[in-house]
């Protein structure tokens, strides 16, 4: 809405950060010391091996998780979970089903405390931007998985958080589709910059849309490799014959397969002793 | 349409297999009145306002004593579903109250509450209690943790998400435990009269039972019954329609 200063981000700075969760076997470590500045505004994505801590990273920066060890701070300070400074969309999307699209995202409005007269519209309007709009008032069972991860995309929107949280936005979606979501996105941002971090299992889609792209090593994860994307922007859909963005795919799939190595070593000695 | 005439077929296959009975059986009213018998009972019934006067009575013990159970019950399901420790206290508690007779707690309910209305409705609540409240408090443990979890990152304190999530997701399983809670409050509501009450359904039965030998009367009384309980039933089922939309 025309009233509300466009906020280009909030820096979030993890300083050696762990978390551990307690499990029948034992303690479980998903993180270990993992240390990430990401600038205010920048455009960073998280890509690692499954079960690497992407998502308990999100939920620290949400604040929806205390770290065990080390700090979290957004804009200077620790985040608390709906403290309206970070917005965040689930790779479930976990909408309301008993309310329609339009409700859903009026909801994040409601608890931001924004009056009931202004909630419509500007729910419209975030449904409109992630090209909802004609099915605002169905409920959440009629949508495609791809709808449904849009609707909690516009969810994450509405309230025009300062720093972004997307986790695997478009799974849902098929690779060609997803493409053309990237660069929606990646357009969404240019429109009204903030920090993103956003959490991948695609190369493709991290060299795609990120300034800079963080891989994590397995489980503890912590940072293994943090490679730069300097491709101008924007960026179109289909980056297949850029040579750069080749080049950088490469870079970035080699800091995985390093990585993976390390997790599948235990496996390769456990085979050399039998 | 087809429902109402599947409904109406049913109810005439009933009366008719009913007076077959009594018809082949050879059995006088006083064991098993026709159907017809208990119809122009029940006429009579209600133009000397007899039928009426007890039927009033019940009808406002049901209304009031299911009004505070469901309420009473609902809040605690609440409170047990959110809290082990509420639940690990209370729920000894809860089961002993229901698995003791109600005929049992009848007469001394009756006499600590004043043996009037009040005593009454307490009776009906309590019948109707358990079922409700433990309904209440299975659903409310089968909101989606996920849904939870994002609800927080939205701000939502833990009021709203009882508001916003847990209560919502609960509805399907509170007013299955609300159909079978108002059954009972009927079955409450004769028990009570049966313990200390000089007016109701349940007096009339007695009455037409042991002091008039009035066997049609009885089932007058019984039907009478029968009809309030679909009707509360069937308001629930109502309620459920609006209430539930998922």
């Amino acid at each position: 809405m025309g009233s509300n200063p466009i906020p280009s981000g909030l820096g979030v700075d993890i300083d050696g950060v762990g978390a551990r969760f307690p499990t029948p076997g034992g303690p479980l470590d998903a993180l270990a010391d993992l240390s990430l500045d990401v600038p205010a505004g920048s455009f960073t994505v998280v890509i690692g091996p499954n079960g690497c801590g992407k998502s308990t990273l999100l939920r620290l920066v949400a604040g929806l998780l205390e770290p065990s060890s080390g700090a979290v701070r957004v804009g200077g300070s620790p985040p608390r979970a709906g403290d309206g400074r970070v917005g965040i969309a689930f790779q479930q999307p976990r909408l309301v089903p008993w309310r329609s699209v339009l409700d859903n995202v009026a909801l994040a409005l409601e608890l931001a405390g924004v009056a009931a007269d202004e909630r419509a519209g500007r729910a419209t309007e975030a449904l409109e931007r992630v090209g909802l709009a004609g099915v605002a008032h169905l409920r959440p069972r009629e949508l495609s998985g791809g709808m449904a991860q849009r609707a909690g995309l516009a969810r994450a929107l509405v309230t025009e958080p300062p720093v972004l949280l997307l986790d695997e936005p478009f799974s849902a979606l098929d690779a060609l589709t997803r493409e053309t979501f990237d660069a929606e996105l990646q357009r969404l941002w240019l429109d009204r910059p903030r920090t993103v971090i956003l959490v991948t299992h695609s190369v493709a889609e991290a060299v795609a849309l990120a300034d800079r792209v963080v891989v994590l090593t397995p489980r503890p994860g912590r940072v293994a490799r943090v490679v730069a994307v300097d491709l101008p922007r924007p960026r179109p859909a289909d980056l297949t014959g850029d040579p750069r963005a080749a080049e950088l795919a490469a870079e970035v799939r080699a800091a995985l397969t390093s990585v993976r190595a390390l997790e599948l070593r235990p496996w390769a000695e456990a085979e050399g002793a039998a | 349409m087809r429902r109402i005439g599947a409904a109406l077929v049913s109810l005439g296959a009933f009366l008719l297999a009913w007076k077959l009975v009594t018809v082949l059986g050879g059995l006088p009213p006083y064991i098993l009145p026709a159907p017809e018998g208990v119809l122009e009972r029940g006429v009579r019934a209600v133009n000397s306002g007899v039928l009426w006067e007890h039927t009033a009575v019940t009808l406002l013990e049901i209304v009031l004593g299911f009004a505070v159970g469901a309420s009473a019950a609902v809040l605690t399901g609440i409170a047990l579903g959110k809290s082990v420790l509420i639940e690990r206290v209370l729920s000894p508690y809860i089961v002993a109250a229901q698995a003791v007779p109600i005929l049992a707690l009848a007469p001394l309910l009756d006499i600590w509450f004043g043996g009037g209305l009040l005593a009454r409705v307490a009776i009906c609540a309590l019948i109707a209690f358990f079922p409700i409240a433990i309904a209440t408090m299975v659903g409310i443990r089968a909101a989606d943790p996920l849904l939870d979890e994002m609800l927080r990152s939205l701000g939502a304190g833990p009021a709203q998400r009882t508001r916003l999530l847990d209560i919502p997701s609960a509805l399907p399983v509170i007013f299955g435990g609300l159909r079978v809670g108002v059954t009972l409050a009927v079955i409450g509501a004769v028990v009570a009269e049966w313990a200390g009450a000089s007016t109701g359904l349940g007096i009339l039965i007695n009455i037409a039972n042991f002091g008039l030998f009035d066997t049609p009367l009885m089932f007058v009384a019984l039907a009478v019954l029968a009809i309030i309980g679909l009707a509360f039933y069937g308001l629930v089922v109502l309620a459920e329609r609006r209430l539930v939309s998922h």
